[in-house]
């Protein structure tokens, strides 16, 4: 396949592409982050990471063994004595989770913020096409915009919006009510926002358990 | 036949706490290494040691013996967890001053015989295949795949702007994939 070397090599394959550059770690930041994001939600994008995992798993020979520190009874201790519920997304988590809010805010306060641009976007559109939905952020006012167009969900279902941030958990942004939701949150550039199909009144789990529709990353506008 | 490790592992997707112990007897001290190269501050290395083992025992369900070993879904873990790390900083950390040439020929980690064999029959593909890219394009990749190297500390390294390197690795990768699914 020699000709295939006049090509730019993005446009062979970009999806296997952007999938090797991620799990050979050359991503930086942001595309790093959306890429992670979109393998929590993408089967086929996740498939092709495994199968770079699987290719490039014997250079992990060149990583030397080291003396461990013995951290067993800390990771016992935040495994066993503080985790309630059987998903493992308990107060040990709740608790990290306010005091990394915490200092991200601290941070934020501490650090001379760039000034805050207004305007980010995304487009989440289902395999069918059917269901799409315009999404538009203001960041000087936290308010998510979404315009929902395409069928309804069931009697007994709604549609919940996600964001996937940083930490790779989804987190629950609220329900989609008829054709236009107005939702505030605080989100920033790149963070991956997903829509599933839930039970009326959402998922009964802090994570989806109906499946994912569409999922897409936050753009600048 | 399992592996030890991937036996432990397999426990510890029963949520059985004695897996646990021994998987962390078993694979920390490789995954102590892998880390030191990673992210190089001891106590960065020890926070997200005790995440991975965290993420490990939510996850572990998820491991399939048939795709591959423990201690590579192990690693696979842990990587992903220090690149995390490292990707999430606000800012970029200085270009780490450890060589890339020192990262290389390091000794196996122990392992029983058949694994060994295993192990060294791959690894010795993966070697022809890079052996077969240039070979500052086959350091630049095996850079960042062990101490997770981006496009931009690679462009700083190699001093190369950045789009270069961003084509030639595109390129070697699809290379490396052509040689290794060949």
């Amino acid at each position: 396949m020699s000709d295939d070397r006049s090509l730019p090599p993005e446009a062979q394959d970009p999806d296997d592409l952007l999938a090797a550059e991620y799990v050979v770690g050359l991503l930086d930041g942001a595309a790093w982050r959306a890429a992670r994001d979109r393998a929590l939600v993408d089967a086929a994008f996740a498939m092709r990471v495994q199968a770079w995992e699987a290719r490039l798993s014997p250079l992990n020979a060149e990583y030397p063994e080291a003396t461990p520190p013995d951290l067993l009874g800390r990771i016992e201790a935040r495994l066993f004595a503080q985790r309630k519920t059987r998903f493992g997304w308990g107060w040990g988590f709740a608790l990290g989770s306010v005091l990394a809010v915490a200092m991200l805010l601290a941070f934020a306060v501490l650090t001379p913020q760039a000034p805050r641009v207004p305007g980010l976007q995304a487009e989440l559109v289902d395999e069918s096409g059917a269901l799409v939905l315009q999404i538009s952020y203001d960041r000087s006012a936290a308010r998510l915009s979404v315009a929902t167009t395409g069928p309804a969900p069931g009697t007994d279902q709604d549609y919940e919006l996600w964001v996937i941030d940083d930490s790779g958990v989804p987190r629950s942004l609220g329900l989609l009510v008829g054709d236009a939701t107005e939702i505030i949150a605080d989100l920033e550039p790149g963070q991956t926002l997903a829509v599933s199909l839930e039970p009326a009144g959402g998922s009964p789990e802090p994570v989806p358990t109906g499946p994912v529709l569409a999922a897409a990353a936050l753009t600048e506008a | 036949m399992q592996d030890e490790i991937s036996e432990a592992l397999l426990g510890v997707a029963r949520k059985d706490r004695a897996a646990l112990r021994q998987l962390y007897a078993l694979a920390a001290p490789k995954l102590t290494g892998l880390l030191m190269r990673m992210l190089k501050e001891k106590t960065e290395v020890e926070d997200a040691l005790q995440d991975v083992f965290i993420r490990v025992w939510d996850r572990a369900p998820a491991f399939d013996p048939a795709k591959g070993t423990g201690l590579n879904w192990l690693c696979a873990v842990a990587r992903n967890h220090a690149l995390d790390r490292m990707r999430s900083q606000r800012s970029r950390r200085q270009a780490q001053s450890v060589p890339v040439e020192d990262a290389l020929n390091l000794a196996a980690p122990g392992q029983g015989p058949e694994a060994q064999l295993m192990l060294r029959t791959e690894m010795e593909q993966v070697l022809r295949c890079f052996g077969e890219l240039p070979t500052d394009r086959a350091e630049a990749v095996k850079g960042a795949y062990l101490m997770g190297l981006s496009y931009q500390d690679l462009a700083e390294r190699h001093e190369v702007p950045l789009n270069t390197m961003r084509t030639w690795l595109r390129r070697a990768l699809i290379a490396l994939k052509e040689c290794l699914d060949r």
